[in-house]
C-alpha cells in the first residue's frame, strides 16, 4: 500500500509527463500573447451573439434597439414575430428549400462522383475542367437568364414556382463543386473493391450503393449539410426571384424586420436570427452519426 | 474446368505496345498453376484478363468450350483473390463472405450454412461478428479466401495474395492454401513474383517475362531444364551461377581461361555444332563439390572464400575466382571453411546447363 501511495504521489506530482519541452520566460510570454490574441477574437464572435440573445428577451426594447437601456424579461418580440408577420412561413419555405437543395444535390453528386472516379469515358478531362470553370462565374451573374428559364419552365410545368427555381439554381451551383469534394473521396476508396464487388456479382448500381455509398457516407453528409445551409445563407437571390412576403425564405423574410419603415422591429429581427439557428443545429444533430469518418480503415491491407 | 488462351493479347489504351501477347495455354482442370515472373512482365494483366477485369485486345479465351472474352466477370463463376484482400470495410467478416452469394439471390438459409461451413475450414468462426478493422492481417487474407470460396467456383483467382503477411505467416498459409485447393477440387490460377512460392505451391508454372511465356512446366522441369537462360537465372535461390565462354574440342573454357569444364558425352553431343562458338554455362550453388570428395583428374576451381552465410544445415559461400568473378556455392553445413581461405572446388559434369551465346536458349 505504501509503495503504491508513493508512487501516485509521484505521478500527481514531481513527474513532468508533457512530451514538449518546458517552457522558457519568453514561451510564457508568447504563450499569454496567443491566449490574448484568442480571447479577444472569441470576444468579437460572441459578443454580436450574446446582443441578440439579450435583446431578443428584452421587454424593454422597443422597435430600434438602444444598447446601454435596461432589461426586463419578456417574450413579446417572439409573439411579434408568430403573430405580426410570417415568420412561420418564411421558415418553411427556407426548409423545403433547403432539404430539396440538399436531396437533390446528394443524389445527382453521387453519381456523377462515382462516374468521374470510376469510369473511363470520353471528354472526362475536359469536363471535369468545364465545371472546375463554371464555379469562376458568380451565380448572380446569371441573374436574366434564371427569369427566362423560369418563364420557359413555366410554359410546359405550371406550378413550377419561383421557390423551385431556387432549388434548381442552387443544387446546380452545387452539383459543380460537390462534385470534385465526392469524386477527390471516392479516389481514395480502393477500386479493388469495386473489382471484387464485380467478381461477386453486382451491376455498377449495386456496387455504388451496397460498397461505395457506405463508405462516403461522411463525405455525403456533409454535402447534404453544405447545400441544406445555402438558403439560410443567402439573401440576393431569393429577395430578387420572390415576390410575395409569405414566399420569402428566412433571411429575405428577416430583412423587411429592419429594412422596412413601416414594419420595423429590430427586437422581433434578433428573436427571429437566433430562431434561424435551430433548424440547421437539429439537421447537424441528425446527420453527426453520419459524419464518423475513418470508417474506410483497415478494408485494404494489414 | 480447363482454361486455354489462345494467342491472346492485351494492349492498354494509349499505350504504344502491347503489354502481353501471343500467349498460348491451357490449364488442366484442377490444375494449380502458378503464373510467375518479375515485375512488370503482365502477369497481373494476365490474370485480370482472365477474371475478366481488363479485356481482351486480341485471341481468345475459353472455359472448358465456351468463349468468354466477352462475359462479365460475374457471368465467369470465377473468384479472386486481391493482393490488397479488398474486403468491404463497413460489413462484418459473416457479410464479407456472404455478399457474393446475397448478390446471387441464394436462400437464406443456404448462405448461414455455406458461410459457417467456409469459417469452419477458415478457422475464421471466432471472428464472424468483427469488421475487418478489428482483425489481424492473416485473419484478413482467411476472410478473402472464405469470400472466394464460399461460392465455390470454377476458376480460382489469385493475384499475390500471400505479399502482405510475414515470412513465418506466409509459409503457414502456403500450405494451407494448398490443402484448400485439393479441397474445392477447382481450377486455380495464381500469380505471384516469388519464386519460392511458385516452386513450392503449383503443379505447373507459367514463367513470363516481357509479355511472353518463356517457359511453362513443372517445379522441377524449370529448375532442372531451365529452357533459356532468363528461367536458369530466375528459378531458384541462390541463384545460377553462369560463366560466358567458348567450346573448345568438347571442354568449356571461360572468356578469362580461368574456368575449364570437359563437358559428358551428351553434353558433347548437344553442342557438336557450337565448337568455336560462345555459350553460357549455368551451374546451381549445390552442384560444386568440396574439396574432399574430389577424384584425381576431375576438373578443379580454385577460389578464394569471400563472404559465409551460414544458414545450419547448410552455408553458402561467396567465392572469388582469381579473375575476380563472383560465385555462389552451396556447402553441407557440417563442413569447416574460413573467410579468405582459398580451396579446390570440383564441378559435376553432369550438372551443366548449356546455353546459346546470343539466343540464349538450352543447348542440351
Amino acid at each position: 500500500m505504501a509503495i503504491l501511495n508513493r508512487e501516485v504521489k509521484k505521478k500527481s506530482g514531481d513527474l513532468y509527463l508533457s512530451d514538449k519541452p518546458p517552457l522558457t520566460t519568453a514561451g510564457k510570454v508568447g504563450l499569454g500573447f496567443t491566449y490574448f490574441i484568442l480571447i479577444v477574437f472569441a470576444f468579437i464572435v460572441l459578443w454580436p451573439i450574446y446582443q441578440i440573445v439579450v435583446n431578443s428577451f428584452n421587454g424593454a426594447q422597443a422597435r430600434n434597439i438602444i444598447l446601454g437601456g435596461g432589461f426586463s424579461f419578456s417574450l413579446r418580440h417572439f409573439e411579434h414575430l408568430f403573430q405580426e408577420t410570417n415568420y412561420l412561413h418564411w421558415v418553411k419555405n427556407t426548409i423545403f428549400i433547403g432539404i430539396a437543395t440538399a436531396i437533390i444535390t446528394v443524389l445527382i453528386v453521387s453519381f456523377t462522383g462515382y462516374a468521374f472516379s470510376r469510369f473511363r469515358f470520353k471528354g472526362k478531362k475536359f469536363s471535369l475542367l468545364l465545371i472546375m470553370l463554371i464555379q469562376v462565374i458568380p451565380t448572380f451573374a446569371g441573374i436574366t437568364a434564371y427569369f427566362t428559364l423560369h418563364q420557359i419552365i413555366v410554359g410546359v410545368v405550371p406550378f413550377f414556382s419561383r421557390q423551385m427555381l431556387l432549388v434548381m439554381i442552387y443544387a446546380g451551383g452545387g452539383i459543380a463543386s460537390n462534385t470534385f469534394i465526392l469524386k477527390g473521396y471516392m479516389d481514395s476508396i480502393s477500386p479493388e473493391l469495386d473489382e471484387a464487388a464485380h467478381i461477386d456479382g453486382s451491376t455498377n448500381m449495386q456496387t455504388y450503393r451496397l460498397i461505395i455509398m457506405p463508405l462516403v457516407r461522411p463525405m455525403l453528409a456533409i454535402i447534404a449539410l453544405w447545400s441544406f445551409i445555402i438558403p439560410f445563407l443567402d439573401y440576393m437571390l431569393p429577395s430578387i426571384l420572390l415576390n410575395r412576403n409569405q414566399d420569402y425564405t428566412l433571411a429575405t423574410g428577416l430583412f423587411t424586420l429592419i429594412s422596412d419603415q413601416r414594419t420595423m422591429n429590430q427586437p422581433a429581427f434578433a428573436a427571429g436570427g437566433m430562431l434561424t439557428a435551430l433548424p440547421i443545429v437539429t439537421f447537424f444533430m441528425l446527420l453527426q452519426n453520419q459524419l464518423v469518418s475513418g470508417l474506410s480503415a483497415g478494408s485494404v491491407k494489414g | 474446368m480447363k482454361v486455354s488462351m489462345i494467342n491472346l493479347g492485351k494492349k492498354y489504351e494509349g499505350r504504344e505496345n502491347f503489354t502481353i501477347r501471343d500467349i498460348n495455354l491451357e490449364i488442366e482442370d484442377r490444375a494449380f498453376c502458378v503464373i510467375l515472373g518479375p515485375s512488370g512482365c503482365g502477369k497481373s494483366t494476365l490474370l485480370r484478363m482472365v477474371a475478366g477485369l481488363n479485356s481482351i485486345t486480341e485471341g481468345e479465351l475459353y472455359f472448358g468450350d465456351r468463349l468468354v472474352n466477352k462475359v462479365e466477370p460475374k457471368d465467369r463463376d470465377i473468384a479472386m483473390v486481391f493482393q490488397s484482400y479488398a474486403l468491404y470495410p463497413h460489413m462484418t467478416v459473416y457479410d464479407n463472405i456472404a455478399f457474393s452469394l446475397k448478390m446471387r439471390k441464394e436462400r437464406k438459409q443456404v448462405i448461414h450454412h455455406r458461410v459457417l461451413e467456409a469459417a469452419k475450414v477458415l478457422q475464421l468462426e471466432e471472428y464472424l461478428y468483427s469488421k475487418p478493422s478489428d482483425i489481424s492481417g492473416g485473419q484478413r487474407q482467411r476472410v478473402a479466401l472464405g469470400r472466394a470460396m464460399v461460392r465455390k467456383p470454377q476458376v480460382f483467382l489469385m493475384d499475390e495474395p500471400l505479399s502482405n503477411l510475414d515470412a513465418k505467416l506466409r509459409e503457414q498459409m502456403r500450405i494451407e492454401l494448398v490443402r484448400l485447393h485439393k479441397r474445392l477440387e477447382t481450377t486455380s490460377i495464381y500469380v505471384t513474383h516469388d519464386q519460392a512460392e511458385a516452386m513450392t505451391m503449383a503443379d505447373r508454372i507459367v514463367l513470363l517475362d516481357q509479355g511472353n511465356i518463356q517457359q511453362n512446366g513443372t517445379p522441377s522441369d524449370l529448375y532442372n531444364r531451365p529452357a533459356n537462360l532468363f528461367v536458369a537465372k530466375f528459378i531458384g535461390s541462390p541463384t545460377i551461377n553462369v560463366f560466358r565462354g567458348t567450346i573448345q574440342t568438347g571442354q568449356f573454357v571461360s572468356d578469362s581461361g580461368q574456368v575449364r569444364i570437359r563437358l559428358n558425352d551428351r553434353d558433347q553431343e548437344a553442342t557438336r555444332n557450337h565448337d568455336g562458338k560462345a555459350v553460357y554455362v549455368g551451374i546451381r550453388s549445390e552442384r560444386f563439390l568440396p574439396e574432399t570428395s574430389l577424384r584425381d583428374g576431375e576438373d578443379a576451381i580454385t577460389a578464394t572464400i569471400d563472404v559465409i552465410e551460414n544458414l545450419g544445415k547448410e552455408q553458402s559461400l561467396v567465392v572469388k575466382l582469381p579473375d575476380n568473378t563472383e560465385l555462389v556455392m552451396t556447402m553441407p553445413g557440417h563442413l569447416h571453411f574460413g573467410v579468405d581461405e582459398a580451396h579446390a572446388f570440383g564441378i559435376d559434369p553432369h550438372a551443366l546447363h548449356l546455353f546459346d551465346g546470343e539466343t540464349e536458349v538450352r543447348l542440351n
